[in-house]
Parts: C-alpha cells; sequence; structure tokens
C-alpha cells in the first residue's frame, strides 16, 4: 500500500478497525453508532474488502474510503468504481489524507478493469465536492432522483 | 486483478458434493436464499480461483530473487513435502471448520447471524476445494506415496477428531463457539493465507487472494456477534455473557496460537521460500492483533453501560479498569474480557504441557492446576474428549509414564474410530461415474441423523 507522508500510510481495512472507524465517525458526525458500522464494514467485505482502505497514523486510524466495483446499474454497463463512505479526521484535513486513500482506492479500481469511477456529493457539501473536483472528477449527466414514500 | 476459474474433474467435484451434502446440508438453502441476505453480492460458486499477475518470483529465502516454481517437481525433494505437507493441513482446516460450525449452527439466535456463517462455511468449502485443486493439479509422488485421489480421500475422510490441527479436533458447545472460532481461529487462518501469498509455489500463491479476500468476511462474521453481545451483556441480558465469552476465548486463544507452530521454528520454512515469518514472529503480531480486538470489546461494553460517556472518557476508564483490575464507576475488571496468558493452557510449543495460569502464574501441582481449569474453561468443553484427553497426557506426563514428546505428540490424534463413521471402510467419497448431484446419503450413520431443519428459526 502507498505512502502518503513521513506519518500516514494507507492499508486495507481490518476487522479489528471497527471501533476506531465507530470512533472516526463520532467525532465527525457527533453520534455513537457502532451498530451501523458493524453492519457496514461486514457488507463491504462481503462485496470487495480490496475496495476498503484505512489510513494510519501514529497507529491509529485517520480516514476511511470503502468502495465497490459494479456495473450494469443505471445503464452503464463498463466496470465502474464507485466511492461510496469516506471521513477523514478533521484534524488531519488538509494534508492529503483524502487524497491519498482516493488514489490508492482508483489504482485498485484501474487494476480490476474499471474504467471509470463515480461517487455522489451532497449539492450541499462544498468541501467534499472541492476534494473531489481536485482529484479531476467532473459532475456526470447522471442525475439522482427522489421520491419519500 | 485477473482471475481463473477452475473446476475439479468431475469425479474429484462430485467427491466434494456428497461430502457438502453430508457434512453442510444447509447448502441448498443458503443459495435459495442467499438473495435475501446478500442481494447485492456475487452469487456462490464452488471452484478454484487463481489469480493472475502475482509476483513472478521468489519472496525470501535462500532462492530470493528466483522465479517462482509452477510444478512440485521443481522444488527439492524436502521443500516439496514441507509444500505438500502445509497444502495438506489447509485442506483439513477448510473441511474440519465446516464440520465444526455444523455442530452448533441451528443454536444462532439471530438470523442475520446465522446466514452469515453459513455463508463462510460455503466459503470455507470453496478453500478446501482450492487446496484440492492445488494437490490434483499437480503431480506429488516424489514427495508422497498416497496418488492424488488417495490424498483427496483421505482429506475428504477426516471427521473432528482426525484433522491435522489441534483447533480442528474440538467440537462446538454452543454458537459462542461458532463466534469466537471465527474472530480466533480464522484470524490465525488470515496469516497462514497472508503468508502463503508470498510462497515460491506459485499456483499456492496465486490461490492465496481470492482465500483471503473471503477470510475478511469471516472475521467480522465471528467479530460483530461478539460485539453485539457485549453490548447486550452490559445492559443485562440474559443470554450471552461476558463470561461466556471470556471462557470461549480460554478455549480456542491457546489453540490458535500452537497453529502457528512451534514458537522456536519455522525457519525452514522460511528459508524454502514458502513463508515470510518465523512461527514466533507471526504469534506476536497475532496477540497483538487479538488484544486490539478485546480492547475494542470492553470499550463496545463500557459504552454501553455507561452511555454518557464520550470516547476519550471511555477509553480512559477502560485505563483504569485495567490497571488497577478493579471496579470503576460500577464495572468491575471482572466484568470485562482479557487475553490468558500466551502460556496458558498449552499442550504444543514451548510451554506446553506446563503448569501456567491463566494470568501466567506458575502451579506446582497437577491437581490445582487442572481445578485452575476447571474455572476458566467453559464446563461444556471439559465433559468433551479434547479435555479428557489433555488431563489424561498431562497425568501420564506427571506420572512419568511419558515424555514431553509423547505427551504433544499424542494430543491432535483423538480419532473416533478412524474414518467418518463406524463404517467408514465402506464409504467412499471419490469414485467413479459418480453422479455429478449425488443425492444418496454417504453414510448410514448420516442417514440417522433427525430430518434436515433449515437453520433460519
Amino acid at each position: 500500500m502507498s505512502q502518503t507522508t513521513a506519518d500516514v500510510r494507507i492499508r486495507p481495512l481490518e476487522d479489528t478497525d471497527l471501533g476506531e472507524i465507530t470512533a472516526l465517525d463520532e467525532k465527525i458526525a457527533g453520534s455513537y453508532r457502532p451498530e451501523v458500522w458493524e453492519r457496514r464494514v461486514a457488507y463491504y467485505f462481503r462485496r470487495d474488502p480490496d475496495a476498503c482502505l484505512v489510513a494510519e497514523a501514529d497507529g491509529r486510524v485517520v480516514g476511511f474510503m470503502f468502495g465497490d466495483l459494479r456495473s450494469g446499474e443505471f445503464g452503464l454497463e463498463e466496470p465502474t468504481g464507485w466511492i461510496e463512505v469516506m471521513a477523514v479526521d478533521p484534524e488531519l484535513r488538509g494534508q492529503a489524507v483524502g487524497r491519498s486513500l482516493a488514489e490508492s482506492l482508483m489504482e485498485h479500481f484501474r487494476s480490476s478493469g474499471a474504467v471509470a469511477v463515480r461517487t455522489m456529493v451532497d449539492a450541499d457539501s462544498s468541501g467534499i465536492e472541492g476534494f473531489f473536483v481536485s482529484l479531476g472528477f467532473a459532475p456526470a449527466t447522471l442525475r439522482p432522483f427522489v421520491k419519500r414514500l | 486483478m485477473k482471475m481463473t476459474k477452475t473446476h475439479l474433474p468431475k469425479k474429484f467435484h462430485s467427491a466434494v458434493v456428497k461430502w457438502q451434502q453430508t457434512f453442510l446440508p444447509d447448502y441448498d438453502f443458503l443459495l435459495d436464499n442467499w438473495d435475501k441476505h446478500f442481494p447485492r453480492d456475487r452469487s456462490f460458486e464452488l471452484c478454484a480461483f487463481r489469480e493472475l499477475g502475482i509476483c513472478g518470483e521468489i519472496e525470501c529465502g535462500d532462492a530470493k530473487g528466483q522465479p517462482k516454481v509452477t510444478r512440485a517437481a521443481e522444488l527439492h525433494p524436502e521443500q516439496a513435502g514441507h509444500l505438500l505437507g502445509a497444502i495438506r493441513a489447509q485442506a483439513s482446516t477448510e473441511f474440519g471448520s465446516i464440520q465444526q460450525h455444523q455442530l452448533t449452527l441451528a443454536r444462532a439466535q439471530s438470523e442475520e447471524e446465522q446466514f452469515w456463517i453459513l455463508r463462510m462455511m460455503a466459503e470455507e468449502l470453496r478453500h478446501g476445494y482450492q487446496m484440492l485443486h492445488l494437490l490434483l493439479e499437480d503431480d506429488w509422488t516424489a514427495v508422497s506415496d498416497a496418488t492424488g485421489e488417495e490424498i483427496v480421500e483421505e482429506t475428504l475422510s477426516m471427521r473432528t477428531g482426525s484433522h491435522i490441527l489441534g483447533a480442528f479436533n474440538i467440537d462446538f458447545d454452543s454458537f459462542v463457539d461458532n463466534a469466537v472460532f471465527c474472530a480466533l481461529i480464522d484470524r490465525v487462518g488470515k496469516y497462514q493465507l497472508a503468508m502463503q501469498k508470498v510462497s515460491a509455489y506459485k499456483p499456492m500463491a496465486e490461490s492465496m487472494p481470492q482465500m483471503l479476500r473471503e477470510e475478511a468476511f469471516h472475521l467480522a462474521a465471528g467479530v460483530v456477534p461478539l460485539r453485539r453481545w457485549m453490548e447486550q451483556a452490559a445492559t443485562g441480558s440474559p443470554y450471552v455473557t461476558a463470561s461466556d465469552i471470556q471462557k470461549a476465548i480460554n478455549k480456542w486463544y491457546p489453540r490458535g496460537l500452537e497453529m502457528f507452530g512451534d514458537e522456536r521454528g519455522g525457519g525452514t520454512n522460511v528459508r524454502y521460500g514458502l513463508k515470510p515469518m518465523k512461527n514466533q514472529e507471526a504469534q506476536d503480531q497475532y496477540i497483538v492483533e487479538v488484544e486490539k480486538l478485546v480492547r475494542d470489546l470492553n470499550m463496545r461494553f463500557i459504552r454501553a453501560r455507561l452511555p454518557k460517556l464520550d470516547l476519550k472518557q471511555a477509553d480512559k476508564l477502560l485505563d483504569e479498569i485495567l490497571a488497577d483490575r478493579g471496579s470503576v464507576q460500577g464495572i468491575a475488571w471482572e466484568e470485562l474480557v482479557h487475553l490468558p496468558d500466551r502460556a496458558f493452557f498449552r499442550r504444543r510449543g514451548v510451554p506446553a504441557f506446563e503448569l501456567v495460569g491463566w494470568d501466567g502464574e506458575s502451579l506446582d501441582d497437577l491437581a490445582d492446576y487442572l481445578e485452575h481449569l476447571q474455572k476458566h474453561l467453559p464446563d461444556a468443553y471439559r465433559a468433551g474428549r479434547d479435555f479428557q484427553n489433555y488431563v489424561e497426557q498431562a497425568r501420564k506426563l506427571a506420572a512419568g509414564e511419558i515424555t514431553l514428546r509423547d505427551a504433544v505428540s499424542a494430543m491432535p490424534e483423538l480419532r473416533r474410530v478412524g474414518g467418518v463413521c463406524p463404517c467408514s471402510k465402506s464409504v467412499r467419497w471419490v469414485a467413479d461415474d459418480a453422479p455429478a448431484t449425488a443425492a444418496t446419503t454417504a453414510c448410514p450413520a448420516a442417514a440417522t441423523r433427525p430430518p434436515h431443519r433449515a437453520p433460519a428459526r
């Protein structure tokens, strides 16, 4: 796995990271949701564990990015890597942790045969949008629609 | 990442299917309900995967930098012998764990967790299939008198009690064992697979990546229920208590440590380029990882018991409890789970049959030690054959009737009757012209089981 700075390294997610993943989410979102992350981690492990990466600094998890390689959805037949979940410790933002995670994940998608990488960003999250734009992402014509039930 | 997919020759594939029908009867139920529990996941297939494009040079040992070999005949006979032993042991563990999980699968209280284990069992079947593929793809006659067919037959004939490694000869007593086994024993499996990923024997190295991917979920299938049980235990659930989990850890952790092999060994495998780490080094890393898991379980407990604490406060509280082994804010050290000393209840390796207690303390007298074990091991386990064998060997050793070497080598050989059942001599898994989907039960003993009930409640 790639080395980002002298202190941060990118590696595959381990089941023993669950506590730290939950803690990082709690730090960012302000709520403790272990059951959510237990189910999510089990889900991503089942699907594509190589597409589940964490950033580690000083022996602790400071960021993570989970994704999945799929095709055949929304009329997209081409093998596509999807970046679905990510977080970076607020204290380490601006230190290329997210970029390193994304580059490692995109390399995995590329080596797995993906020809594109996609993600969805909340229109209110300008910071995250800026992050993906800085990585070369551009708005796609495929737009999400929703109807409340 | 490109993979090839292979099926065994028909008669061997049929043998595995026949084995599955006997020891994994819920397989079809799993496949029928796959979309309900794993709606977006790829469907399961019984086959062997080989990943292409892996490192082509030997990554450790005397021949580091030379091309990896693709045939066993290219290896030194002693090297090939070691490799064959590793493949047979790996195959034994894969099939063995299914037999163990099946014992208590139906007792799960959660349908989700039950299906996780069931899926894991199917994937272990595929891993066993993968090892049979390695045994059948190559010619091992230079290092074994047995033909490929005989090796497959022998592997499929093993049962709990006749497997190669001790951890796979122990019966499960409850669904707690299913979870703790995944969290502790599958974790050793992960280390073995990761080490074999660099094997100088390319077919072995190519077999590992997909197995490792699947293993990640197997660990989660154990760890997640444990975390949930710790949360429930903290709030007074009458089902699985922290004490139950602790005793299961005490039962499995020593066997997990022994799966790495004798702490003094492993150098030969490294020299031969078959593994990158000696036994002790890998075992040390494993212990650090399990310590992290245990701390995580305790944090889950504390956060559930004292929900007003934030992460830092809970972390500090745990440190205080561990430091004094006392009680802080109503949580006692005894309510949490802990790892036993690495020399506790060992029967192989450096501390084999030493009277080392759970806390690392030395006991002088065997009777005292057995009383100590009685306190720390699950009741149902102590009533079983595995513990009985341990006690018998320990007593003979203490009386000077056998040597330590005898005791150590005697332990894993818990053969019940030498085969799959009392009629084992008449049971053949590999048969010429076997139907691809053998519907008949393979052995009369299996046929007398109660009618199959689906594992889901």
